[in-house]
């Protein structure tokens, strides 16, 4: 055992047990985040010392806390207080509606479809964008198997001042949504997909409102905009 | 002694709340709240900050969720260090403990004082073992540091022992424990 190691072993056992000052243990958390060595030390301490938790009486919280931290939770539009990706991922009255509303934009699609690149090997795909209020499509997502999708607006968006608007996939099986990045109101783009898995039949996406930068957490914060799945597209 | 909670799939719970399923989360709170809430209290020592730490540890729960890797430990130990270090977190930043380094001078063996050190009835298995084969002085200035939050000054206080003692103690002492846990 080295000294280097002896001192890593020591910062990550003042750590665990909670005696280091606040600067020290600001500087450890931020190290966690990239220094392996650390965190298996920081861990290894976590797990010895964790029967001490027992010490601690147990104490019946307040009956609003829970209210409290419901409230406080990242989903603050009444779509997403209905309970979030699965909610509507299992919602009847939703698909049919999206379903009507991608029926509605056939024509449109068609036309997207001639005017397209000529099909790549890999299938295409469209998803319509629809608002969940209103169903009223709003944008149109097009894949040639190219790598890269096209996100086309059908009209004009407005976004509040320092919101913006961050597109948004999620395969069945994923642990959670991807972001696709922020996307420009009322301009078709160019998405790259490189680094997801190839597209499936029935992937969702969707556009939520997020801050200016776009989601702190890596996930959906504000409330969603347009939602839709995927369609395989044969020509 | 706290009771031992019934089975509940914690590492589910987890995963479940990493993917938006706010019941989860709910379900994790109703089966651990009041454990958290001791663990949080012992800490911070005020039932309002407490509830606040448990508020604030809930939110980093699931918005931490996805990042919970169970090669790293296990599901019920993550959360409660979530819990723990958001209490440490909000105490330390209301303190003004500079770090003092470790003085060598102090840290030199003195003897160690009587003291009344904490007992208790909860099993906490081969740890029990290991802390029972430390002297009292060791054992105690790690579990008020551990359970109580305390700072070493307020270990110092709480054991009328030179500060430079109880570092050295806390520092032997988990060395020790190290060894004795394997």
């Amino acid at each position: 055992m080295n000294a280097s190691h002896d001192e890593l072993q020591w910062l990550a056992a003042q750590y665990v047990l909670g005696t280091l000052p606040h600067a020290e243990r600001q500087a450890v958390e931020q190290r966690l985040a990239t220094d392996g060595a650390l965190r298996a030390a920081v861990d290894e301490w976590e797990t010895k010392l964790h029967p001490l938790t027992a010490l601690a009486e147990p104490v019946q919280p307040s009956a609003s806390l829970w209210q409290r931290i419901e409230r406080s939770l990242p989903m603050p539009t009444p779509v997403r207080q209905r309970g979030g990706w699965h909610a509507w991922w299992e919602s009847v009255q939703f698909w049919r509606w999206s379903t009507g509303a991608a029926l509605a934009c056939s024509v449109l699609l068609a036309v997207l479809v001639l005017r397209a690149e000529p099909p790549a090997r890999a299938p295409a795909y469209m998803v319509v964008l629809v608002a969940p209020q209103d169903k009223a499509p709003g944008w149109v997502v097009q894949t040639g198997g190219s790598g890269r999708l096209n996100l086309i607006p059908l009209g004009v968006a407005t976004v509040p001042q320092e919101k913006a608007l961050q597109f948004w996939t999620k395969g069945a099986n994923w642990n959670g949504p991807v972001s696709l990045g922020i996307v420009k109101p009322g301009k078709t783009q160019e998405v790259p997909l490189d680094k997801l898995p190839p597209l499936q039949p029935d992937q969702l996406f969707e556009i939520t409102l997020e801050p200016g930068t776009g989601s702190p957490t890596g996930r959906p914060t504000g409330p969603i905009l347009y939602i839709g799945r995927a369609v395989k597209v044969t020509s | 002694m706290t009771d031992v909670p019934a089975s509940f799939d914690h590492e589910a719970a987890l995963l479940a709340c990493a993917r938006g399923e706010r019941r989860a989360l709910q379900a994790l709170y109703e089966h651990e709240g009041r454990y958290l809430l001791g663990v949080a209290l012992r800490i911070v020592r005020d039932r309002a900050l407490a509830e606040d730490v448990l508020h604030d540890a809930f939110l980093n729960l699931w918005n931490r969720a996805a990042s919970f890797d169970p090669a790293r430990g296990a599901a019920r130990g993550w959360i409660y260090t979530v819990v723990r270090h958001t209490a440490l977190n909000r105490i330390r930043a209301m303190q003004h403990e500079v770090s003092a380094g470790d003085d060598l001078e102090e840290m030199a063996d003195r003897a160690e004082p009587a003291v009344d050190a904490p007992e208790w009835q909860a099993d906490l298995g081969r740890l029990d073992e290991c802390l029972g084969q430390l002297s009292d002085a060791k054992r105690a200035s790690i579990v008020y540091a551990y359970v109580d939050g305390c700072t070493h000054g307020e270990i110092a206080e709480r054991l009328q022992a030179p500060l430079g003692s109880v570092k050295a103690w806390i520092k032997r002492g988990l060395a020790a424990l190290r060894e004795c846990i394997g």
